[in-house]
């Protein structure tokens, strides 16, 4: 099935409608043991170890082991409701996720658009285009911390634009940091989004279109008629996707900031970091998580109906 | 209809635009490369300078041999900066062997189960999502008690211990791509395979298996690609013995003159060259990779 579509349907009817045998049931569960059992280990022990913690006071540099921690009660709920800096994280995040997704799926259809004709080194151009993706994160944000160096080619290409030498410590500036960290994001991540928008609008048959302007219709009106709809359970899954990934963002803001100046870039996951392993406050880091999965776990609920329509 | 003119004119509009993104997609690449040849003087200079003025290649000299980085060290600031001086070479053993044998646990256990899942709805109905939510919450929710856990099972800064890390989050990596492949084995062959006298092992072993064999391979890229390129956990479950390259490229930063970019840089474009290398050969199955399966490029 390499037409762009999703995964279909009948296979599964199919077993549904010869059904494994009783012992076959058995006999598949027990192949996902493995998986199971390193899940539970290593995701659903820490998450009921995080749920303990957070209703207790433990700090590491007390000495205390953490089994030994005292009962805190709704103490560390309270505290992270009145604590602006973590407010300030989780809006932050969604900041950069509803900013980053926005301009990489605009700039994505924006570029799909131009590769849907055949011309002469449209592989090339591709091959260049997904070269971001393809960046260790850590290395792309080094880059970026260079080019936006204060004697770094951005603002270079700013002083020759404006005509005039141009200084800005790009990263030291609270109201300026951000930019730099969405431009990473948006620099390494539109080049998927430019590979799914291309695989769905080439999903959809060329004849269709190429009808509707013989038909008369304006190319606009056949994107926005045609193509548009078509693609649109595609679009969708590329949104959700990258939406989940970018709420996680780490690694460039380490790199860049490390959430600084002050707490100005502070992502979530960047404020349970500096919140665990820089002060240490591992009970509230623990509560906070707790509300970060609650959040999580309800916007997956949200999105499962879209998705499990997609994989049956 | 059609004006030739009109044609021509958007021809080269088009080419405008796709030059442009080229060229915003080379630059980054281009100023990490470029650095890493460019010699201290050069690092930061102002006016910078887009091409070396004298490559060199003793950003790669102090990254490869302790020698040059103690000369380096010695020569910058008097005082020996014990993370500059240490060689990338056991960064690039640990990667390598840390990546490999995650990946290679992640694919098996990832195959096995995608393929009960599959055919035999093992695990039940909900597994293959419950999978899915520890791809969706942020790893450091889960990473102050996986500091502890592993404290309590003696895996901090050990192999085995980023190994199972890694192993557990690319899972649902290895699952969801590995079964989007099996789902285009036509499950009559399987069944030709039962009536014809295999058991349940031999048809998996030798029908299913050979057929996916492409996808496990791709499967094994992909997940290379994610454990080599891991930051946070070798981060957070480590503390100086088990370096990563990752961890590697941010260590090299000295007391007196802060991040020394081209070393950085050095270390970089070595590290992800592997990277660029693998993704280049998945590149039809990058976005199935990436969608977790949804989307077959």
């Amino acid at each position: 099935m390499r037409d762009g579509t999703l995964a279909l349907e009948p296979r599964r009817q199919l077993i549904r409608a010869t059904g494994p045998v009783r012992s076959d049931i058995g006999w598949g569960n027990r192949l996902t043991w493995p998986a199971q059992l390193l899940l539970l280990v290593f995701v659903l022990v820490p998450t009921i170890v995080v749920v303990w913690l957070s209703f207790t006071d433990w700090q590491p540099t007390d000495r205390t082991p953490w089994y030994q921690a005292g009962w805190n009660g709704w103490d560390n709920f309270v505290e992270l409701a009145g604590d602006q800096r973590f407010l300030g994280a989780v809006l932050r995040t969604l900041a950069i996720v509803v900013v980053s997704t926005a301009v990489e799926l605009g700039l994505a259809v924006l570029l799909a658009l131009l590769f849907l004709e055949e011309w002469a080194w449209k592989k090339f151009a591709v091959t260049v285009l997904l070269l971001p993706m393809m960046i260790v994160p850590v290395d792309a944000a080094n880059a970026f911390f260079m080019l936006f160096n204060e004697h770094g080619p951005v603002n270079q290409i700013i002083g020759w634009i404006m005509q005039r030498p141009f200084q800005f410590a790009w990263l030291a500036n609270p109201q300026w940091a951000l930019t730099p960290i969405l431009l990473v994001e948006i620099w390494q991540w539109t080049p998927l989004m430019f590979l799914l928008v291309l695989t769905a609008f080439l999903g959809v048959s060329r004849t269709q279109w190429r009808a509707a302007l013989a038909l008369g219709a304006s190319p606009f009106y056949a994107f926005r008629r045609i193509i548009l709809p078509l693609s649109l359970p595609l679009l969708t899954v590329a949104v959700l996707i990258r939406s989940i990934e970018t709420f996680k963002i780490f690694d460039a803001i380490y790199i860049l900031t490390r959430g600084g100046p002050g707490a100005a870039t502070e992502s979530v996951s960047m404020f349970m970091y500096n919140g665990g392993f820089v002060y240490f406050r591992m009970a509230y880091i623990a509560a906070a998580a707790l509300l970060v999965l609650l959040l999580v776990i309800s916007l997956c609920l949200a999105v499962q109906k879209p998705l499990l329509e997609r994989h049956g | 209809m059609v004006n030739p003119h009109r044609t021509r004119l958007l021809a080269a509009f088009r080419r405008l635009i796709v030059l442009m993104a080229m060229g915003f997609a080379l630059l980054p690449v281009f100023w990490l490369v470029s650095t890493s040849f460019k010699s201290y003087e050069e690092w930061a200079s102002s006016p910078p300078h887009w091409l070396p003025q004298n490559p060199t290649l003793q950003n790669y000299r102090i990254v490869f041999a302790p020698e040059a980085a103690r000369q380096f060290a010695a020569h910058q600031s008097g005082s020996l900066d014990y993370k500059v001086s240490g060689s990338a070479w056991s960064a690039f053993g640990n990667s390598a062997l840390v990546a490999t044998a995650a990946t290679f646990l992640s694919v098996t256990f990832g195959t096995l189960a995608a393929y009960g899942i599959s055919r035999f709805r093992g695990g039940g109905r909900g597994f293959a999502f419950r999978l899915l939510t520890v791809r969706m919450f942020p790893p450091i929710a889960v990473v102050v008690p996986m500091v502890v856990l592993f404290s309590l099972l003696r895996l901090t800064d050990t192999h085995l211990g980023l190994i199972l890390a890694y192993t557990t989050f690319t899972l649902p990596f290895s699952v969801w791509m590995i079964r989007s492949f099996i789902e285009e084995v036509p499950i009559d062959l399987e069944l030709a395979g039962r009536v014809h006298g295999y058991g349940r092992w031999q048809v998996f072993t030798l029908i299913s298996l050979p057929l996916i064999r492409g996808g496990i391979l791709a499967t094994s890229l992909f997940v290379f690609i994610l454990n080599w390129s891991e930051f946070l956990f070798a981060l957070v479950l480590t503390s100086g013995h088990v370096v990563t390259v990752t961890l590697q490229v941010a260590n090299y930063v000295s007391a007196s003159s802060g991040k020394l970019y081209g070393v950085q840089a050095a270390m970089g474009t070595i590290s992800t060259i592997p990277v660029i290398l693998f993704g280049f050969l998945i590149q039809g199955h990058l976005a199935r990779g990436l969608t977790l399966g949804a989307v077959h490029g």
